[in-house]
């Protein structure tokens, strides 16, 4: 009975081996008990030497083919070492099985593998989502099963799907026919592929603007020189010579704004200013007064009574500050409002800058943190933005361990809110913390 | 016998299963639609177009496994009311990809009109909207939930708020001069196809109630109807006689969630 007990344990072939022995000790002790006939035994042992367990043998004399002069204990002891081997057997066969399933639930890939009557055979945790799946998931099982349907019959097949969702998502099928031990199933593989399409984007993207915003102002400088030279008018010279001007200033504000970027980028580990969190918004206020007043835009400042203090690269946060507001005033009607608002709360610290301007379209607002990433470029052009600010924003909330988000609504304006956790409040331990400058 | 019943609710789950693809289909079709509206995506705008076929032929053929399993089971109560609530359902739901490619054919129309950043905000929080209502009319009918289903005439209502706001805004652009006479009238049809859909939702949501109690909003109007009729044989000729649910006010239509009798 231990025996059956041990044989429960292990699947596959192992079982069916043991099966067979299982079987065939029965059969031996049924015969010993009646009668130890030698026949029976030689017959039992050529039995075992059939099913290859003759190599398994373990005593010297039984080596060869004569296994009918086998001694009972020898006989016996040869079962259970092969039952004990096939055990083993079963159980590193059960181990490695275990350890396959497990890779196959850590891959964010789905994968399952159905026979031919469309039954799951296996599968990992990430294919669950598909099963009995509700709204976009529904689809992308409905594709799994067309595509599986057409490997079963022997085809690899392979499509992306589109889903506006939301969330809007790209995914890939690939299905493939498999033949394990000549039965015909096939396997399908589920890929995500929103991040790796977005990152894509953001890579061609990046090359192209880069390049149109440096090149375009340089191509213009040339032309603008070369005429210059060709040029009598000291009236027209003068004219191309602002021109002049103006671009070069474009190039340079870019160059500028890429040079601290980078610096930020580089500067992670400096959060070394102790400031009053009021003093970081009126600094910013106060710098981009004259241009709110040049663009009849309001700024009502909420918070600036705040004398928390934070530790932070001051002139950072002030550039962030400086940028959304910047934007806020850009993208504002003429006589419209802009609130920044500062407030301490028990988990974060919360800057907001909210417009009332034209807004952001939503499918634009995962992406307006990206570097020269412009909404509308016609409009950006004339605002004459570098279209690095928001990218600054985001490495400098970053580098203060925070992160910035954006709500937005067309027609009714956006709120930008940088949000620092609040280990950053209260003083160093270094006592003499560096003034402000 | 067990086989037979196993197979024929196999054959129930199915139905559920393509109805689920095929609603999934429509909400899919929504943000798209909106996309191609706003963007000005002709080419998108065709593709939606063909894309509708696909919706068609899933209708037809949820719809006609449906009758193959009226006529060959007969089913009774609860299962007959499945059947029949995924008939409707797919009414309901095609209908409602129509209304998409409606605003993809109304995208053309208006194509190269520059709309202002408050009414494409508007048909974002529309387009939300309905394909909220959609998802959540779905769930009520897959997890069989009769009391979400009666909400969703509530939560209707905030579509209709968008709606109305919608058209002020359309007026206003249009006398702003910002927003011609066509355009403006593509604009307010594209409005109404959005809360038709938020409609065909509720609708939805009304027969799921249906399918898990047997009640319809329509019997509360039919059981008032033969109250009149009972009290107006009572008091012969006497229209001033008082008839309670005579001087209530008519709804626009009946609010389900009044509960089943």
């Amino acid at each position: 009975m231990t025996i059956t007990a041990a044989l429960v344990i292990p699947t596959g072939t192992a079982v069916l081996g043991a099966c067979v022995v299982l079987a065939l000790v029965a059969v031996a002790v049924v015969a010993l008990t009646r009668r130890t006939d030698r026949r029976v035994m030689a017959r039992l042992g050529s039995s075992l030497d059939r099913l290859g367990l003759d190599t398994l043998t373990t005593s010297g004399d039984s080596a060869g083919h004569s296994s009918g002069d086998a001694s009972l204990d020898e006989l016996l002891s040869r079962i259970e070492q092969t039952l004990r081997r096939s055990r083993l057997a079963g159980e590193q066969e059960l181990g490695a099985i275990g350890r396959l399933q497990e890779v196959l639930d850590t891959l964010p890939l789905a994968v399952m593998v159905v026979d031919a009557s469309g039954t799951i055979l296996e599968r990992n945790i990430a294919a669950g989502a598909f099963i009995d799946a509700r709204h976009s998931d529904a689809l992308v099982g409905a594709l799994v099963n067309e595509l599986l349907a057409e490997s079963l019959a022997g085809r690899p097949a392979e499509r992306t799907l589109e889903l506006f969702g939301p969330p809007r998502r790209a995914v890939d099928v690939i299905t493939r026919p498999l033949g394990v031990n000549g039965m015909r199933c096939a396997v399908a593989i589920i890929e995500d592929i929103t991040e790796r399409r977005r990152l894509e984007a953001v890579r061609t993207d990046f090359v192209a603007n880069i390049s149109h915003e440096l090149k375009t102002p340089i191509g213009a400088i040339g032309l603008l020189a070369e005429t210059l030279q060709a040029e009598d008018d000291p009236e027209v010279a003068d004219r191309l010579a602002q021109r002049i001007q103006m671009e070069s200033y474009r190039v340079g504000r870019t160059i500028e704004d890429l040079l601290e970027l980078s610096r930020i980028e580089v500067d992670e580990t400096r959060v070394a200013d102790v400031v009053e969190v009021g003093s970081i918004l009126d600094e910013a206020v106060d710098r981009l007064r004259p241009a709110a007043e040049q663009a009849g835009v309001v700024i009502e400042v909420l918070g600036s009574e705040l004398d928390d203090s934070l530790r932070c690269d001051r002139r950072q946060m002030v550039s962030a500050l400086t940028n959304l507001l910047d934007n806020a005033i850009k993208y504002s009607d003429p006589e419209g409002r802009i609130e920044i608002r500062g407030a301490v709360g028990a988990e974060e610290v919360v800057f907001s800058v909210t417009d009332h301007g034209i807004g952001i379209p939503a499918r634009d607002l995962d992406r307006v943190f990206e570097r020269f990433y412009r909404v509308d470029q016609a409009r950006s052009r004339q605002t004459g933005g570098t279209g690095l600010g928001l990218a600054i924003v985001r490495h400098v909330a970053v580098n203060h361990a925070g992160s910035v988000d954006v709500e937005s609504r067309l027609g009714e304006g956006s709120t930008f809110s940088l949000r620092l956790p609040v280990s950053l409040l209260g003083s160093p331990p270094d006592p003499s913390p560096k003034e402000p400058q | 016998m067990p086989e037979q019943r196993k197979s024929f609710h196999q054959e129930l789950d199915e139905i559920r299963d393509q109805i689920v693809e095929l609603g999934a289909l429509v909400r899919e079709f929504i943000p798209r639609g909106t996309e191609v509206l706003l963007t000005g995506d002709m080419g998108g705008a065709l593709a939606l177009i063909d894309a509708d076929d696909e919706i068609d032929a899933l209708t037809l053929r949820v719809e006609e496994q449906c009758y193959n399993v009226l006529a060959r089971q007969q089913p009774m109560a609860s299962d007959m009311r499945s059947i029949v609530t995924a008939v409707w359902l797919t009414g309901e739901l095609e209908r409602s990809g129509d209304l998409m490619v409606n605003v993809a054919k109304a995208a053309r129309r208006i194509y190269g009109a520059t709309l202002d950043p408050r009414l494409r905000g508007l048909i974002e929080r529309m387009s939300e909207e309905a394909s909220r209502l959609i998802s959540l009319s779905l769930d009520a009918y897959v997890e069989r939930d009769a009391s979400l289903g009666a909400a969703l005439a509530d939560i209707d209502d905030a579509l209709d708020t968008i709606h109305g706001d919608y058209i002020e805004a359309i007026f206003d652009a249009h006398s702003a001069d910002d927003l011609g006479l066509q355009p403006a009238v593509q604009l307010a049809l594209v409005g109404r196809y959005y809360e038709r859909i938020g409609d065909h939702a509720v609708n939805i949501g009304q027969r799921v109630q249906y399918m898990v109690t047997g009640w319809l909003p329509e019997q509360t109007g039919a059981a008032r109807l033969r109250a009149r009729a009972a009290f107006g044989d009572a008091a012969d000729g006497d229209p001033s006689a008082e008839a309670p649910s005579d001087h209530e006010p008519i709804e626009d239509h009946d609010r389900p969630g009044e509960g089943p009798r």
